[in-house]
């Protein structure tokens, strides 16, 4: 009975916190529907400033390129780093852990100017470079930690039979390392997909918005009326409804992610 | 028979791709931080005049400057431990292995895998005065005395946007604390209910000294995080009213871009990199200790 008791009051808590949690959603489903139905999201689907098959197809090509970049480059010098000897290898790695520390809103304009120069203003390489670069050092902290787990003897056999130590990393580092080469590639999907301030600096024309950019454009849309309100709220939804569905199918790597990232060692 | 080498210069080439990107876009950026920081760029034009420690001193004399550090302090504080004490809490009773306790899971961190321009733009439709659900709702309980003009009063625009903070990373507390919780073994805790010991009591004597080290790392993670904050106060408030929810990073963009102070911008960059790289410093040597 006691035991009993303690569930209810558990489930309370849960229950009370989950409503909260879950209640700006149900608000914005609600109130996107309350005027003219699905017309509100029709209506975002076909307005003309944005497209926004275009947003998300945009966000989609930065958000996987920026994702198999860093797994791609960061695996590669995690290897070095934790497989290799060579002379700096603890400076180049002490390097790698500094850009750690640096926000990328810290040195703006700099940063703007620097894509400025390579000519990428308004481009989406100009997007997933610095993205690139401002997500490897946490994944190859990551992939390094982890490859230090795999014992080194599995790789001696293989150098025996004379594999080089290219093939070593494809034949057997990257298989063992499929645990945490999914954590990054959904962590950094994520971090990419939800990037505001490298498209706030890089992006002009609205063909090249990002969902983010797209979210900012109709919040600045007027909002007076309750059908407003209600594409606004639309357009809130449909711009979500991709990481919502990446979110629902890979939780787990993004949790391990997170959790990996900031236990750090 | 297997000869070592000395010196695998092959690991150069490997590390070359992660290093280049990070040497232009990282490195070079730091570089030119600090070298523009000591001249009167306007971050538009190629000239930049060498001003000596003219922007340092306008800065540490710009009351502006002080007010964002004031908002960033309360910002990380106010975030920080109302986050710590959710997550500990609900990572706590979902441990408890109930039933729908990942459904559980699920929902408190859906947040963080939605973009933080989505949530601030929902955000600022229910936090609307008038028309925003959150006043409709508290006048509907006759609450009128509660519906406040949330991003708009000063007073209570900076804890409006922590609020909003909150419910984005909650759910990254919750799963820090739920990771420590689960490597704490279960004998501990047999032990503890066999002598009687109150659930209460368990969780204070055995469960929180073991995830200490925890909250440690979410302090400095917050101490980090609270340093990086720039979106989501650009897109709900965008500093204001007046300089309420000004922080370090909008006030640096507002230098750089409206202003055309890079210079001055630039001294705000290094002083938010300085911070920053002690906090890390920290944070690694935490994680090093306890993990």
């Amino acid at each position: 009975m006691k035991e009993r008791n303690k569930h209810v009051i558990m489930y309370i808590v849960l229950i009370f916190f989950a409503v909260i949690w879950i209640s700006p959603i149900f608000v914005a489903i609600e109130k996107s529907l309350q005027v003219t139905g699905f017309k509100s999201y029709i209506s975002v689907l076909t307005y003309d400033k944005i497209n926004y098959f275009k947003v998300v197809l945009n966000s989609l090509i930065i958000a996987v390129s920026t994702a198999s970049v860093v797994v791609l480059i960061s695996s590669l010098a995690a290897y070095a780093f934790s497989k290799m000897k060579f002379i700096g290898s603890k400076v180049l790695y002490l390097l790698f852990l500094g850009c750690l520390a640096v926000p990328a809103a810290a040195v703006t304009m700099p940063l703007f100017s620097t894509i400025k120069n390579l000519g990428l203003i308004d481009t989406r390489l100009g997007v997933i470079l610095p993205l690139i670069a401002f997500n490897t050092p946490m994944m190859l902290l990551m992939i390094t930690n982890y490859f230090n787990s795999i014992p080194n003897s599995l790789l001696e056999s293989a150098k025996i039979d004379g594999a080089n130590s290219f093939i070593v990393y494809r034949i057997i580092i990257m298989p063992l390392a499929i645990p945490i080469i999914a954590n990054v590639l959904v962590l950094t999907f994520i971090y990419s997909w939800n990037e505001y301030l490298m498209p706030l600096l890089v992006v002009r024309t609205e063909g090249k918005y990002t969902v983010t950019l797209a979210a900012q454009y109709f919040m600045s849309t007027t909002f007076q009326s309750p059908a407003d309100v209600a594409k606004i709220y639309a357009a809130m939804l449909l711009l979500t409804l991709p990481s919502i569905v990446v979110y629902m199918f890979s939780q787990k790597y993004l949790q391990a992610g997170l959790t990996a990232g900031a236990i750090k060692e | 028979m297997r000869i070592k080498k000395k010196n695998d210069n092959q690991a150069y080439l490997y590390i070359l791709p992660a290093f280049l990107l990070s040497l232009v876009f990282i490195y070079y950026c730091i570089g030119f931080t600090f070298y523009s920081s000591f001249t009167d760029w306007d971050g538009m034009s190629k000239t930049m005049n060498f001003v000596g420690l003219k922007n340092y001193i306008k800065i540490f004399q710009d009351k502006t400057f002080y007010i964002a550090i004031k908002n960033n302090i309360t910002f990380f504080i106010g975030t920080v431990f109302i986050q710590a004490l959710l997550g500990f809490i609900l990572a706590v009773l979902i441990k408890e292995g109930l039933k729908l306790s990942n459904a559980f899971k699920t929902i408190y961190f859906f947040p963080i895998a939605m973009a933080t321009s989505i949530i601030t733009g929902i955000f600022r439709i229910i936090l609307n005065p008038t028309t925003g659900s959150l006043n409709v709702m508290l006048k509907s309980l006759h609450l009128n005395f509660l519906a406040k003009s949330w991003l708009g009063n000063p007073d209570i625009a900076l804890f409006a946007v922590i609020a909003v903070n909150i419910f984005q990373w909650m759910g990254f507390s919750m799963i820090i604390y739920y990771s420590s919780l689960m490597s704490i073994p279960d004998d501990i805790y047999e032990s503890a209910s066999i002598e009687g010991a109150s659930f209460f009591r368990v969780l204070w004597s055995i469960t929180r000294p073991m995830v200490h080290s925890t909250t440690n790392l979410l302090i400095i993670l917050g101490i980090v995080g609270s340093l990086k904050t720039f979106d989501i106060v650009k897109l709900l408030t965008n500093g204001g009213p007046g300089r309420s929810t000004t922080v370090l990073n909008t006030y640096l963009y507002e230098k750089a871009f409206s202003n055309f102070a890079a210079g001055e911008a630039a001294t705000i960059g290094i002083f938010i990199l300085v911070l920053s790289l002690a906090m890390s410093y920290l944070q690694v040597r935490i994680s090093k200790e306890s993990y």
